[in-house]
């Protein structure tokens, strides 16, 4: 009993780590999609409310498409690495757990 | 002509993000279930659901790495991963990733987004129609055999040769295949894995059956070793394509969503099922997804000019039909491995229940 109720708690706990982490990443998807895009050098145009990026940007075919060409910054590649990691293992402890809270188990 | 190029990631609302958890959910229970590379079903997903060829494919190693170091950290515990060759493959699947990423790249400065779809459908189609005709084969094989029999099957022919070989200079110890090994086998094999890999994702096609047929290693340690070579070549896809502008981490992270469900419950699963079920059912999957792919090639082929343009009608009509032909091969493999737990679960249930009917009475 004590010890389907700690797994209960740790089953919540992990789901509000990776619950949290998903509001973030949604909540800042437009910051994450603009560091994703500009790894390298990326001609942005503005499309309504959403932005185009343009690879194989020149500061001459940029400005014809009427867009900002905006240098590229390698190590943005790592924000999307941080959140795979940190979302992957949240979410697998959480998950884990949860198939074992409802009684799910492989076959002894 | 310079031009430049439009990579975008597909607009997500809410009805896309259950579509893509739904995707994951199956693509992780075909993962669970196979053992590795059931993230076949995924890229092909994600570009009906409008990503580009290389975006799905960033997107989905992206999502694939870090679940490679937890399942990899888990199975090393059970004794199951042969760290030495693992590491061997994955040295030389780098060197095939950066190949892989290099041929992307030129498609698509050369073709543009559709290009990569195009290329990308070609080397899906190409690889599950060789993969899944083994599958297919070897489940007839092993159908037809007692569970001694399956046992008893040993080494291939051509494994036994290439342990047999000695070239100095070149020899390792593998703990999986429990045998000397020439590293000079080992290259190409390690290659395809990370050129399939960056290609479309899924380079455990290649390296899991490699590693059985032609080095000897067990199935269950050529899975849990492929997952070190999928470590490193996923971490190298989505770190090369991250430079390029391509991985659509929402994408990939709602995908995880669901897979991460489904990726324990295809593995609870396995304990319930016999080999042969596994394979038939994999080999169903990959068919029914290849042949989804062959919809929207007309579509991509007319889009890089190397096609009559074809009327928007048709198009819309042949990807209706490629959509469906997918989302069967979605309901098949989800349908295939919970039918098979729930069947195996009852079995299980029934027996135990009966033994303990059968002892209370002795």
């Amino acid at each position: 009993m004590a010890s389907s109720q700690a797994n209960l708690g740790k089953t919540l706990l992990w789901l509000w780590v990776s619950a949290t982490l998903f509001g973030f990443l949604f909540l800042y998807f437009e910051e994450f999609s603009r560091l994703a895009h500009n790894t390298a050098d990326a001609c942005v145009v503005q499309n309504g409310l959403k932005s185009d990026y343009y690879a194989k940007a020149t500061q001459e075919l940029c400005a014809k498409q009427g867009g900002t060409l905006v240098a590229g910054t390698w190590w943005y590649v790592f924000a999307p690495i941080a959140m795979a990691f940190a979302l992957s293992y949240s979410h697998g402890m959480f998950t884990g757990l949860f198939w074992d809270l409802l009684g799910l188990k492989a076959k002894k | 002509m310079e031009h430049m190029v439009l990579i975008n990631f597909i607009d997500i609302g809410l009805g896309g993000a259950i579509m893509l958890i739904l995707i994951g959910f199956v693509g992780g229970l075909v993962s669970g279930f196979i053992g590795s590379g059931g993230a076949f079903v995924l890229t092909p997903a994600m570009m009906a659901l409008g990503a580009p060829g290389m975006v799905a494919v960033a997107s989905n190693s992206c999502h694939k790495f870090p679940k490679a170091i937890v399942g990899v950290l888990k199975r090393h515990k059970y004794g199951q991963v042969d760290v030495k060759l693992g590491l061997v493959m994955a040295f030389f699947a780098e060197a095939g990733v950066l190949f892989g990423k290099h041929m992307m790249t030129s498609i698509r400065n050369s073709f543009g987004a559709v290009g990569t779809d195009l290329y990308v459908s070609a080397i899906f189609i190409l690889t599950m129609a060789v993969v899944g005709s083994f599958m297919f084969r070897d489940y007839r094989r092993l159908k037809n055999m007692s569970d001694e029999q399956q046992k008893e099957v040993g080494l291939t022919r051509l494994a036994k040769w290439v342990q047999s070989v000695r070239i100095p200079g070149t020899m390792f110890y593998s703990r999986g295949a429990q045998s000397e090994l020439s590293f000079l086998f080992v290259i190409p094999l390690g290659f395809a894995t990370g050129f399939l890999s960056s290609a479309i994702a899924v380079g455990g096609l290649i390296g899991v059956p490699a590693m059985i047929y032609i080095l000897g290693v067990p199935a269950i340690m050529a899975s849990a070793t492929e997952m070190v070579i999928a470590v490193a070549t996923g971490l190298g896809a989505t770190f090369l394509y991250g430079l390029e502008g391509a991985v659509d981490i929402r994408m990939a992270m709602l995908i995880l969503l669901g897979s991460l469900f489904g990726i324990q419950l295809g593995a609870i699963g396995t304990t319930y099922v016999k080999d042969y079920q596994i394979k038939f059912a994999m080999a169903v999957i990959m068919l029914t997804v290849l042949f989804s792919r062959f919809f929207y090639v007309p579509g991509y082929l007319s889009s890089v000019g190397m096609m009559a343009p074809l009327p928007a009608g048709t198009l819309q009509v042949l990807k209706w039909i490629g959509d469906g032909v997918l989302y069967l091969a979605l309901f098949i493999g989800a349908y295939t491995v919970l039918s098979a737990l729930i069947q195996g679960m009852k079995l299980h249930r029934e027996k135990r229940s009966l033994g303990i009917q059968e002892s209370a009475a002795d």
